[in-house]
């Protein structure tokens, strides 16, 4: 049983943590590891919507969301923080975005700042299993889609119930109209 | 440089090369602290005897164990009284391996220690102690401070 | 079982009163951002000032995190369990209102007075250097070092030990460090101690931090200091070999890894319901401890005053 880390304090993420990292193989071990996280990072906050292999979208999940709640803690006059996203984000302009940005969207957020989404595999191709990682409110139309032929959604029970209806008159017809 | 094996074997008895080990085991080198004679000769030559047995079936001395020692040339028993190793709550941990030397009765061969020894090395030593075996309680008598 | 459920329901009624508090009073757990705006609402009214202020003065829970360390449990999921951590956050209580276990850090100097079965009067007692504090509930321990007779003597004491009888904080300092194990292979007056030393009579609002640069003897060594990146050694001399060593098996992007600096932590929320859960208890045994810490200064001033006279 280990004590706990103290020095820092941080927010809680509002999505489910993986209890451990993933390795994300490279040759150059954690440093490289972090490199890859670095490039698609940068992507996320770039183009807010990216498809990419599932697990390394899972694995840079999680750090976009702890450099967006360590911006919306500290702010940009936090050297560490600054410190951080001039790490994280290649591009500098995608810094300023960080702190003018996406910091006032996601000020009085409650649930998490990003979104995975599982994607199909297109045959015949890689059996990598796919996502689409995105950053919530951005201007894209939503990625989910509604199916429309659900039994519980609410115009298909009531065309269901006028279904019923009509045919239980139609019925009622047809014993009238016999001729025993 | 050309050094004439005889001389460099001389050299290398007092330079260690093997890994630090903090468990007491055959070679372990330990350090004599009470005031024996050959204990002090020893350890003031530079040349701390080197545990050769330990008088327990793993083979690995904790506190209190009996452990044979070479010294000066010689074979003599010594008593673990301090050991370098992480050990159980309350037990305290000393910077050296200690040990006291004993002759076969259990008595201690110097007539003071000049290091704190264990409260629970009285336990031991009692619990280690039979009516007519040898009696290692004397060791407790020269001690001079308990920790 | 009964008995447990019983337990929690008294528990849980105290939590709901501490709560009602907090819903007045939400600074408590203001963030850096929001005390800025606090400062500047408080600026027009005086009376909210005030009780700001009274805050400021009283530990708030986010000073609790580095007074009791062990009442975070451990962050890896794999042990985490809440029902074991609160049975064990409410058997920590019940030690604490018996025993008064002082603040303390590493680098402080404590006494801690324990049953000793081994010991001729039944009781010892141990003064050092706390240069170890680790694991968490239960079982959280620290490891005190001291000088005897020229031996380096250290001794490790589980803070909830039932044979200990008394702590006491003789000097309440912090390190630059987190571990002063380095203390093992410096030279020895740097950890030396006399065991009849005396409470130190410093009631100060913040902890001072001894920055003190701890010289090392030669090699060799317990351990690779040079890997470390200590701050409380003078320059640590080695071969060239080994800085190259050190410098490959440098990790200098490990602070920028937020997930792991994520995964080693209890966030500030959880450390929230955890603190709030223990508040009301140990602020009331914080004020006793006050108490009793004024009425002893009190004594001692007094008894120095009959002797000088």
């Amino acid at each position: 049983m280990n004590q706990a880390k103290i020095e820092k304090l941080v927010s809680r993420l509002r999505y489910n943590v993986g209890s451990k990292p993933r390795k994300l193989k490279n040759v150059d071990g954690p440093e490289g590891r972090l490199r890859k996280i670095k490039k698609t990072l940068t992507a996320v906050i770039k183009y807010e919507r990216i498809e990419l292999n599932y697990a390394r979208a899972d694995e840079t999940r999680g750090y976009v969301e702890r450099l967006i709640s360590e911006a919306l803690r500290h702010g940009p006059e936090h050297g560490e923080t600054m410190e951080l996203a001039n790490f994280w984000i290649k591009e500098k302009q995608l810094v300023h975005k960080l702190f003018k940005v996406l910091v006032p969207r996601y000020q009085n957020y409650t649930t998490s700042f990003t979104k995975l989404h599982n994607a199909p595999c297109i045959y015949p191709g890689y059996a990598y299993k796919r996502a689409i990682l995105e950053l919530k409110g951005n201007i894209y139309p939503t990625v989910e889609q509604s199916n429309p032929h659900q039994h519980n959604l609410l115009h298909n029970i009531l065309l269901d119930a006028a279904r019923k209806e009509y045919r239980m008159e139609k019925y009622k017809e047809i014993a009238a109209n016999m001729n025993f | 440089m050309f050094i004439p094996g005889t001389v460099f074997n001389v050299i290398s008895r007092s330079v260690s090369t093997s890994t630090v080990c903090n468990q007491i085991i055959k070679l372990t080198r330990l350090r004599v602290v009470d005031n024996s004679e050959i204990g002090k000769a020893a350890m003031m030559e530079g040349k701390p005897p080197r545990c050769i047995h330990v008088y327990n079936k793993t083979g690995v001395g904790y506190i209190g164990d009996r452990v044979l020692v070479a010294i000066k040339g010689e074979k003599k028993k010594g008593i673990l009284v301090g050991l370098k190793q992480r050990q159980n709550p309350k037990v305290p941990r000393f910077d050296s391996n200690n040990i006291v030397l004993i002759d076969d009765s259990g008595t201690p061969l110097g007539t003071r220690i000049h290091v704190p020894i264990p409260h629970i090395l009285r336990t031991i030593m009692r619990r280690n102690t039979h009516s007519k075996g040898a009696d290692y309680t004397k060791l407790l008598a020269i001690a001079t401070k308990f920790v | 079982m009964t008995m447990v459920s019983r337990l929690w329901c008294r528990k849980a009624r105290q939590n709901l009163a501490f709560a009602k508090v907090l819903g007045k009073e939400p600074k408590t757990f203001s963030t850096l951002v929001q005390l800025k705006t606090d400062e500047a609402t408080d600026n027009n009214n005086d009376s909210q000032a005030q009780t700001n202020d009274e805050l400021i003065k009283s530990p708030s829970l986010g000073n609790y995190r580095l007074v009791y360390p062990e009442f975070l449990p451990d962050p890896n999921p794999l042990y985490r369990n809440s029902i074991r951590e609160k049975l064990e956050r409410m058997d920590m209580l019940n030690r604490r209102s018996v025993l008064s276990i002082p603040e303390f850090y590493v680098g402080s100097i404590l006494a801690v007075t324990y049953s000793d079965p081994h010991a001729v009067g039944k009781i010892n007692k141990f003064v050092g250097i706390c240069i170890l504090r680790e694991g968490c509930g239960l079982r959280s321990s620290f490891l005190l070092r001291n000088v005897v007779n020229g031996e380096g003597v250290e001794v490790r004491y589980d803070l909830y030990d039932p044979a200990i009888q008394n702590i006491d904080c003789l000097r309440l300092e912090k390190r630059l460090d987190d571990e002063l194990l380095y203390l093992r292979d410096a030279p020895l007056e740097y950890s030396t101690f006399p065991f009849d030393m005396e409470i130190e009579a410093k009631i100060s609002e913040s902890v001072p931090v001894n920055d003190i640069k701890i010289p090392l003897n030669p090699l060799p060594w317990s351990q690779r200091w040079e890997r470390l990146n200590l701050k409380g050694v003078k320059e640590i001399v080695v071969n060239e070999r080994r800085q190259k060593k050190a410098a490959a098996l440098a990790k200098p992007w490990e602070k920028y890894d937020l997930m792991k600096t994520y995964r080693e932590t209890i966030p500030e929320e959880e450390q929230n319901e955890i603190f709030s859960d223990v508040y009301t208890k140990l602020n009331e045994l914080e004020i006793q401890k006050n108490i009793l810490k004024r009425k002893y200064m009190l004594q001692r001033q007094n008894s120095s005053k009959t002797r000088t006279s």
